[in-house]
């Protein structure tokens, strides 16, 4: 964050709303040079910021700058910012001095006047957006008086109405009235050089019905503001009384998960062993044709292992199986087939003598584990004694042997497919396998 | 890193291409490749829907190097694959077809035998979504942002672990960080959603034939628009809705009862008022029973489906924000400020998953500000002019605020109505359903709220939007020239209406 603030010593050019913009304007007033004296407020230079500290004004009282020159440096609680002038102009008084703290945003820090102004016949114009209990000093003595009848034809009261109350002072409007507005000023005989002299309240400061209105003094002059100040305020997303989730809540959170486990171990008591006897000695012959025409050695355990690999292929599924929100959300998609199958994980257990009773339960043998698949042919090939001709792995016979699984109960066909493939593969073709 | 896995994969094809068993090939289960990545991003979003994949388009085209993490095999999120994309496309298909079935007759047009193929119709609907979301893809490619299919998790405060779809798993570190992992459906407690016969939203679109009967729970925009793509389509549609209005929070009231009688002509069988106390999938039938709130006596109703619609929840299941310390609120949304930083600043979060409601061009526009708010120190949502539509037949569209929110909060407002029944060009389309109504402030006549119903409404909101946008009055929009003949004089006649007098009525 320190990185982002120094490195954001962004030029705020925020000054142009309160500047007088509009030198032409102001030309057909005879009493232009008491509006010519601008208050300017400090600026808002984030989003978020509601107050900062003034470090050091660059521009000294009675100075003119040109635009795009830093008139001051603010300093917030995240960053240290120029701000920029948007038009050239004098600086005529300062009210918020260097190391002035705490300056809330929109409070007046200085007094501007246009270029070519004499600064000493400019009346100072009192502060137009008076922050509680702040700054009451510096507030000039010649508050003008509020003008309470409007009259539309001259804009001097107009005017000097709108400075006890205003909150931005005119803006020149550079964009095309609203047909309302333009269709007000017509009708009341106003000419469009006094839209200088409303009070924009619409956003990035159009100038909307309702300000006419006020202007004219048909609806009450707060009533735009009113209006604008609750559309910004819905402007923003509602964050306020959050409530944090607190820690109790969170067993709440790990509980769910423990359901959905405790649900799926459920039906895991109910295992079922399935077993079908199989003979070898066809995957024995094999072995001993590749021994003598290539001379290399094949284990018995590749053997297993690969018919394996193949029988373990596009299972039909458990009984019962639900699939996980992403596979619905991938098959809604069309991005899987809709499954009728998948891919087992199946280990067949491997033993000589065919057990007592076949479906005597069996230590459960653990769910194979990917890495064993692969490392348990080397392993088994390195424990087998190299003398024995047929390189039988422990446990295994030459003739009928017995393989086995235990699965969870809805698994049971899906396993019995397994192990029927397996053996179709090691009695009939067992050469496939290594060919 | 990837290239490394690329390796390591063909290496294993080719030894085994030596062997003639070709549905060995790529069996073997060499999986686990580890791959790290260590440059730095300077944003990781995880999350490829509409927030997540506009944000890291924005950024990268900001000149951000970007990194998107998606755990779906497609971007687009729920908008784009299984939320309102594909259910236009069922709405629009399914009003042709019953248009056809129903209404060409009195229009002149006679149709021999029409048949539904609900196959087709869906295939239809996948095409679209189809090529969107291969259309944000190439987005990514022109932009220079990275995808990577998998699920992230956070390993710390800048790096985020991702278990790779395709095996594997890899590490991908980001100056800043972007949550953007959306919603899912709410579950009703005591209903296991199957897709088959219980099913969200996401099944409902899926619907492998035509239900019988479909009972939907929750009358909100979701529950009404898959509703009507059934009832058109030949079910009989039940809908279940707590409160005593349909189309959920937002929607005005007028409106919504003005909705729902048209509604209910098209056949649409309402229970407001009503809970659902459970249900029960036992029997050939999904069971529900419901109980009126207002001390009816209980009933029990039957369906073939039945459709959980009773609203999505934020989803950041597996995200691992515990270990970093975001912070979620008691309803699961991640915690923000105003600049969609999370309690960690460089870890944003927009879209479902944090505040403010949960519409996709809400997301997409969070995600642009969140770009440059990351890039450029500020961006901007207007939270008070986000429209919302429903696209029933006819459709409903409001933006600002209804009418219930001003008398609640105690602000005076005016209002205008126009009906479509009014309008030349709805007349000459046969379909006068509906109306226009504004709000607006009765002194500056600042336009409040626009709520529409009627037969393009989605489209004619912009306008209202766009009014909204720039304060403006309803004399503004009333002395604005509007074609003739549209559906959107009624729009003009309706401002007419609030700051004076409409000429057609």
């Amino acid at each position: 964050m320190a990185s982002l603030a120094t490195a954001s010593r962004l030029s705020a050019r925020l000054v142009r709303r309160t500047l007088p913009r509009d030198a032409s304007l102001r030309g057909f007033r005879t009493s232009a040079a008491a509006l010519a004296a601008q208050n300017f407020t400090m600026p808002a230079l984030s989003p978020t910021m509601t107050e900062g500290n003034i470090s050091a004004w660059r521009v000294k009282e009675g100075d003119k700058f040109a635009a795009g020159d830093v008139l001051l440096e603010i300093e917030t609680d995240k960053a240290t910012m120029d701000v920029e002038a948007q038009e050239d102009g004098i600086l005529m008084k300062i009210m918020q001095g260097d190391g002035a703290k705490q300056v809330q945003v929109g409070s007046r820090i200085a007094v501007i006047a246009e270029e070519g102004d004499d600064i000493s016949s400019l009346e100072i114009p009192p502060e137009e957006n008076a922050t509680k209990g702040r700054d009451e000093a510096a507030k000039p003595a010649e508050t003008s008086s509020p003008n309470p009848e409007t009259q539309p034809e001259s804009p001097v009261p107009a005017t000097a109405e709108k400075s006890t109350k205003a909150k931005s002072k005119a803006a020149k409007q550079t964009r095309p009235l609203l047909p309302s507005v333009s269709h007000l000023l017509k009708e009341n005989g106003i000419d469009e050089s006094a839209v200088a002299d409303m009070t924009p309240t619409g956003p990035h400061n159009r100038l909307l019905k309702g300000d006419v209105l006020a202007y004219l003094g048909k609806v009450k002059p707060e009533v735009p503001a009113a209006i604008s100040e609750r559309f910004n305020h819905q402007s923003n997303l509602d964050l306020s009384n959050i409530k944090v989730k607190v820690s109790v809540a969170e067993p709440k959170d790990t509980k769910i998960p423990e359901k959905t486990e405790k649900s799926q171990e459920k039906p895991e008591p109910e295992d079922a062993v399935v077993a079908l006897p199989v003979s070898l000695e066809a995957v024995i012959g094999v072995q001993q044709r590749v021994s003598q025409t290539l001379g290399t050695f094949l284990p018995l355990s590749t053997f297993i292992a690969r018919a394996t690999e193949l029988a373990n292929d596009e299972l039909p599924l458990p009984a019962g199986y639900a699939p996980s929100a992403d596979e619905l959300f991938n098959q809604v998609l069309g991005l899987d087939k809709v499954h009728t199958s998948s891919r087992g994980r199946y280990m067949p257990q491997v033993s000589a003598l065919p057990p007592a009773s076949l479906l005597a339960p069996r230590p459960a043998p653990r769910q194979a584990d990917i890495i064993d698949i692969l490392a348990a042919p080397a392993r088994k090939a390195a424990a087998a004694a190299p003398k024995s001709r047929s390189q039988l792995a422990p446990g295994t016979s030459s003739g009928v042997n017995v393989f086995s699984l235990t699965v969870p109960k809805p698994e049971e066909k899906r396993a019995r497919v397994f192990l029927e493939r397996v053996k179709l593969v090691l009695e009939n073709d067992p050469g496939r396998l290594v060919l | 890193m990837l290239s490394s896995r690329l390796i390591g994969r063909t290496a294993v094809r080719s030894c085994f291409q030596k062997s003639t068993m070709p549905t060995l090939v790529g069996a073997l289960p060499l999986r686990r490749t580890y791959a790290t990545e260590t440059d730095q991003k300077d944003l990781v979003v995880i999350g490829g829907g509409v927030a997540g994949y506009v944000a890291a388009i924005k950024a990268a085209q900001e000149g951000m190097k970007v990194t998107c993490i998606e755990k779906r095999g497609t971007l687009g999120g729920t908008c784009l694959n299984v939320g309102c994309i594909p259910s236009k496309s069922l709405l629009n298909n399914s009003h042709l077809y019953h248009q056809i079935l129903h209404d060409t007759k009195q229009r002149g047009i006679e149709v021999g035998d029409v048949k539904l193929n609900l196959a087709q119709l869906m295939k239809a609907k996948d095409t679209s979504v189809n090529g969107l979301t291969k259309g944000v893809e190439f987005l990514f490619k022109k932009n220079g942002v990275e995808y990577i299919k998998g699920t992230g998790t956070f390993e710390d405060e800048h790096t985020v672990k991702v278990q790779l779809n395709d095996g594997g798993e890899a590490s991908f570190v980001g100056k800043n960080i972007l949550i953007a992992t959306g919603s899912e459906a709410t579950p009703f407690p005591g209903l296991e959603i199957d897709e088959k016969r219980v099913v969200s939203s996401t099944g409902a679109i899926a619907l492998e034939k035509v239900p019988e009967t479909l009972a939907v729970i929750g009358g909100g925009i979701i529950g009404l628009e898959m509703a009507s793509v059934w009832s058109r389509l030949g079910s009989k549609v039940t809908v279940v809705e707590y409160l005593d209005a349909i189309g959920g929070p937002g929607m005005d009231t007028e409106i919504a009862k003005s909705i729902q009688k048209i509604l209910k002509k098209q056949g649409l069988n309402f229970k407001t008022q009503t809970k659902v106390l459970s249900g029960d999938v036992s029997g050939d039938k999904v069971k529900l029973n419901i109980d009126a709130a207002k001390g009816g006596k209980e009933e029990t109703i039957e369906a073939d489906v039945v459709l959980v619609a009773i609203g999505r929840r934020p989803f950041t299941g597996g995200l691992g924000l515990e270990k970093v310390g975001v912070e979620l609120d008691e309803r699961g949304r991640v915690i923000i400020d105003q600049e969609y930083r999370t309690k960690i600043p460089h870890i944003r979060c927009v879209g479902d998953v944090t505040f403010g409601p949960m519409l996709a061009h809400k997301a997409e526009e969070e995600g642009v500000a969140v770009a440059e708010y990351i890039t450029k120190g500020y961006g901007h949502v207007n939270y008070g002019c986000i429209p919302s539509v429903m696209y029933t037949f006819p459709e409903v569209a409001w933006v600002g605020q209804s009418e219930q929110d001003l008398k609640k909060n105690g602000i005076k407002y005016r209002v205008g109505t126009f009906p479509f029944s009014a309008n030349s060009r709805a007349k000459t389309n046969l379909d006068t359903d509906g109306m226009v109504k504004m709000l607006a402030d009765p002194e500056t006549d600042r336009l409040l709220g626009v709520h529409i119903i009627g037969p393009n409404a989605g489209e004619m909101i912009a306008e209202g939007t766009l009014a909204l946008e720039y304060g403006a009055s309803s004399e503004d929009i009333a002395r604005t020239c509007h074609a003739h003949p549209t559906l959107a004089e009624a729009f003009k006649e309706a401002a007419m209406a609030t700051y004076s007098k409409p000429i057609h009525m």
